[in-house]
């Protein structure tokens, strides 16, 4: 039966000096499959890409292709049998448009001249068959995430992709694009492309694939036929154990005091000023699509993005944020959503992150106190649990998870009142993701306001005391706990509920 | 710190070659000539690795090198066509003039979001320009002004030779501030995280614009400062006085380890950078080799047409073992990594095993 398969990898075995990436891992695939393959942040998945890719070749095992035996060498080698990986980060290059993004590295000419009217018309038929509803004269630069992802997957289809892959394609995507590429997926599986669906993503994985296999650690440990997918079943194979306490316990409703008052903030490009309170010791869930303006509402009140009108209020003291140096001294700090570009120096060590906003107070005479800053990063770096050899290691080589509790310790050394947490889970894996949830739990505890976005429907409604739901730009409802369903959410955040 | 040990061993090996080759290089006066070429270039090119470090450039330095050294000459000359004020004010003057050029330069670049590359290659032709303008494209001696004293006195006599020459005080003296500014203080840790990342340094409320601001300050002033010293040096004033020097300064702060991506870098490098750099000019010239063919005696010397090409090799070279060296380091460091995953592993399964 082995013809059924349109791709067996058997015995995959990848040795890295000292670490095995891979153990003897198995994966087959059949035409019109979608089949997920999930598991932590390094448990192989991606080096099984690689190979299946041909950017790295295997130590041992075989690969097989319509049942025969081949070899990957080279990316070129993976691309002839019709294999495209499509990265999670896009790889498109902005300043061309979608006919010229599409035929990159594969243009077609004719005495080294380009024949862009050939391309364009190609292009055409590809966007229609991604659905995407645009000139291919168009920038790539002008289209939003999810389009882009479109023409990734164009692309892809421009080289006559029997076997799709397809890393966290809805990380950037808004809800409604996530919807028309799961719409693609489906299309495309009925012609008989079959499609590798990495995601950390249950709901998706739940409603797409048509089986998932999980690794840990380099082994495969387990595989569900799609009748038999459950997130607990995928959880507990992925970290090997029933996942018990993933948000720490709701605590019980209150009333807290008002602390931070925004008053008809205008924030740059938004239509219309947006007001809200919220009270010491509260977090605060900011729902909404991606692109809903709650990270620009963010900046605008820690200064990155100055405000242009409006006031905003933080005990009793009125004032308009005007740089983040000016939030900072008021106690209110931000940890952004794109850590490696705005939340941290990644060359620099531990230390010198964690000290960088409140630097220049270690400085008797002039001079940068190196101990007190060691001192303080230590005390972080114990509380967080991060785990690192010591204080001056790099950044740059901590883990996602860790990473990210660097940027929280570098705000938490400096007693915050108001604590902006921009998709605080981002990138994290499941542990560190917990760990986090407890510290935030603890901070509120100590009276804290805590503002959180983010984009994960499980985390709001795990971590929120109240929730504002945002959409394009617009404050669209504050919600209590007791009315906060998905539904009701999902109503605002996509407007729904209005006709 | 690999970087800069490394040069040194370079420059160390590079002089031993030289005096093995020619017991000239020894010499007091050649020992204290390359030391006031490497002070001079050094004061600039540590001005430069200010900017470099925070991922800026800064190409109008050999311009204002030639400026201040022709204010200096216009304003304070004894000369004809000049203006007879006491050399205080010349100085003064100039040196005023320098940093309000950096201050000029900066806020264009900190304030308006221009870029340096371009703000600074205009400031290289303005100030050049200002000064072909001031000498009508001529000569200003500097005549029987005490400012020639300057780089020829200085303490501690040798014969007809200072053995600290005034340059080479105000060298050590940038040295010392410039080491305390960028490794010791907080103005210098923020030069630092804004080369590392820009918007992460914005995003923890450090004053990204102003200390850039002062980074262009801080090399036009210290451009300034070798301006002086090349006017003294030089004893009179074309327009042209320092004309490229910019790129030099540039090649002496790369040379030493400061990375043009910004973040990376120090005083040493800079310093050390500057020396490698004058003692291959030096060297080109000083080099012999004498062989003897057939019984005859014959000395191979490097014609000095070869300087450019070598130094360019040099650099190229500076780089290259850099970037080597790094990528092992990277491939050890993981191979650590792996090794203590695997030890890990190891570990979890005998626990597991026991228990």
């Amino acid at each position: 039966m082995a013809h059924d398969y349109i791709l067996q990898m058997h015995g995959v075995t990848k040795r890295f000096p000292g670490v095995t990436a891979l153990e003897k891992v198995d994966l087959e695939l059949r035409s019109g499959e979608v089949l997920a393959l999930m598991g932590e942040n390094g448990a192989g998945k991606s080096t099984l890409m690689k190979i299946l890719g041909g950017a790295q070749p295997p130590d041992e095992g075989t690969l097989r292709i319509d049942g025969n035996p081949v070899e990957f060498r080279h990316v070129s080698d993976s691309r002839r049998h019709g294999i495209v990986l499509v990265h999670q980060e896009l790889m498109m290059a902005t300043n061309l448009d979608v006919a010229g993004n599409i035929f990159l590295g594969s243009e077609t000419c004719r005495w080294g001249m380009l024949q862009r009217r050939a391309m364009h018309t190609a292009s055409e038929s590809l966007l229609r068959r991604v659905g995407l509803a645009c000139s291919p004269a168009t920038l790539v630069g002008s289209l939003t995430p999810g389009q882009m992802q479109m023409v990734e997957i164009a692309k892809a289809l421009s080289h006559k992709a029997r076997i799709l892959i397809l890393d966290e394609p809805t990380s950037s995507l808004t809800l409604t694009e996530s919807e028309q590429l799961f719409k693609i997926i489906g299309d495309l599986r009925r012609q008989g492309i079959a499609i590798i669906y990495i995601s950390h993503r249950m709901e998706e994985v739940q409603r797409l694939a048509d089986r998932v296999i999980v690794l840990r650690d380099g082994k495969r440990v387990g595989e569900l036929q799609r009748e038999q997918i459950t997130q607990q079943k995928i959880v507990s194979m992925m970290v090997g154990r029933e996942l018990t306490n993933w948000y720490p316990p709701l605590r019980p409703a209150a009333q807290y005091p008002a602390i931070l008052e925004v008053d008809n903030l205008i924030v740059p490009g938004a239509p219309c000023p947006v007001s809200f309170v919220a009270g010491a010791g509260e977090i605060l869930g900011f729902a909404g699509l991606v692109g809903a303006g709650r990270t620009e509402l963010m900046q605008a009140i820690f200064g990155v993005t100055p405000p242009i009108g409006g006031v905003v209020t933080l005990n009793g003291k009125h004032f308009r944020p005007r740089s983040p140096r000016d939030a900072i001294n008021r106690g209110i700090y931000l940890a952004p959503e794109d850590r490696k570009h705005h939340g941290l120096v990644l060359p620099m060590s531990i230390a010198q992150n964690i000290s960088m906003p409140d630097v220049c107070n270690y400085k008797p005479f002039g001079w940068l106190h190196r101990r007190q800053e060691a001192t303080v990063a230590k005390k972080q770096l114990n509380a967080l649990r991060i785990k690192a050899p010591g204080v001056k290691y790099r950044v740059g080589s901590l883990s996602g998870g860790n990473q990210q509790k660097v940027v929280l310790g570098k705000w938490l050394a400096m007693q915050p009142k108001i604590l902006i947490l921009d998709e605080p889970t981002r990138g994290v894996d499941v542990g560190a993701k917990a760990e986090i949830y407890r510290e935030m739990m603890e901070l509120a505890q100590q009276g804290v306001t805590i503002l959180m976005v983010s984009s994960e429907m499980e985390e709001i409604l795990g971590m929120s005391d109240r929730i504002v739901v945002m959409r394009e730009r617009r404050l669209e409802g504050i919600l209590p706990r007791q009315q906060a369903t998905q539904e009701n959410i999902a109503a605002l955040m996509t407007g729904a509920g209005k006709t | 710190m690999r970087r800069e040990l490394g040069i040194f061993c370079a420059v160390v090996v590079m002089c031993g070659f030289l005096f093995w080759s020619n017991h000239d290089f020894g010499n007091a006066g050649n020992i204290l000539n390359l030391s006031r070429q490497a002070a001079m270039l050094g004061i600039f090119a540590i001005g430069s690795s200010f900017v470099i470090i925070t991922g800026g450039i800064d190409l109008s330095v050999g311009g204002i090198i030639g400026l201040t050294g022709v204010l200096i000459a216009k304003i304070s000359s004894p000369s004809i066509h000049c203006l007879h004020y006491p050399l205080w004010m010349g100085i003064g003057i100039a040196m005023a003039v320098a940093l309000l050029i950096g201050l000029c330069q900066g806020l264009l670049i900190s304030k308006l979001k221009l870029p340096p590359f371009i703000v600074t290659l205009a400031g290289m032709l303005l100030w050049r320009g200002l000064a072909q303008i001031i000498t009508h494209g001529g000569t200003l001696g500097l005549g029987t002004s005490p400012l020639i004293n300057l780089s020829t006195e200085g303490l501690f006599r040798y014969g007809y030779h200072s053995v600290l020459a005034y340059p080479v005080l105000m060298f050590i003296g940038v040295i010392i501030l410039a080491g305390y500014l960028l490794h010791a203080t907080v103005f210098g840790r923020y030069v630092f995280a804004i080369g590392g990342n820009r918007d992460a340094a914005r995003y923890s409320g450090i004053p990204v614009d102003r200390v850039e601001t002062l980074t262009y300050v801080i090399s036009a002033g210290l451009a300034g400062v070798a301006g002086i010293c090349y006017a003294s040096y030089i004893g009179q004033m074309t327009y042209l006085v320092g004309n490229g020097y910019e790129l030099n300064a540039i090649a002496a702060a790369v040379i030493g380890g400061v990375s043009l991506r910004g973040g990376e870098g120090s005083v040493l490098g800079a310093i050390i950078g500057s020396i490698m750099l004058e003692l291959i000019q030096n060297g080109i010239i000083l080099f012999k080799w004498v062989y003897h063919v057939a019984g005859q005696r014959k000395v191979f010397t490097i014609s000095s047409n070869w300087t450019y090409f070598i130094t360019g090799a040099v650099i190229l070279l500076a780089v290259l073992i850099d970037q080597l060296a790094s990528n092992f380091n990277e491939r050890k460091r993981l191979r650590r990594q792996a090794q203590v995953i695997a030890a890990k592993q190891e570990g979890g399964k005998t626990a597991a095993g026991a228990g």
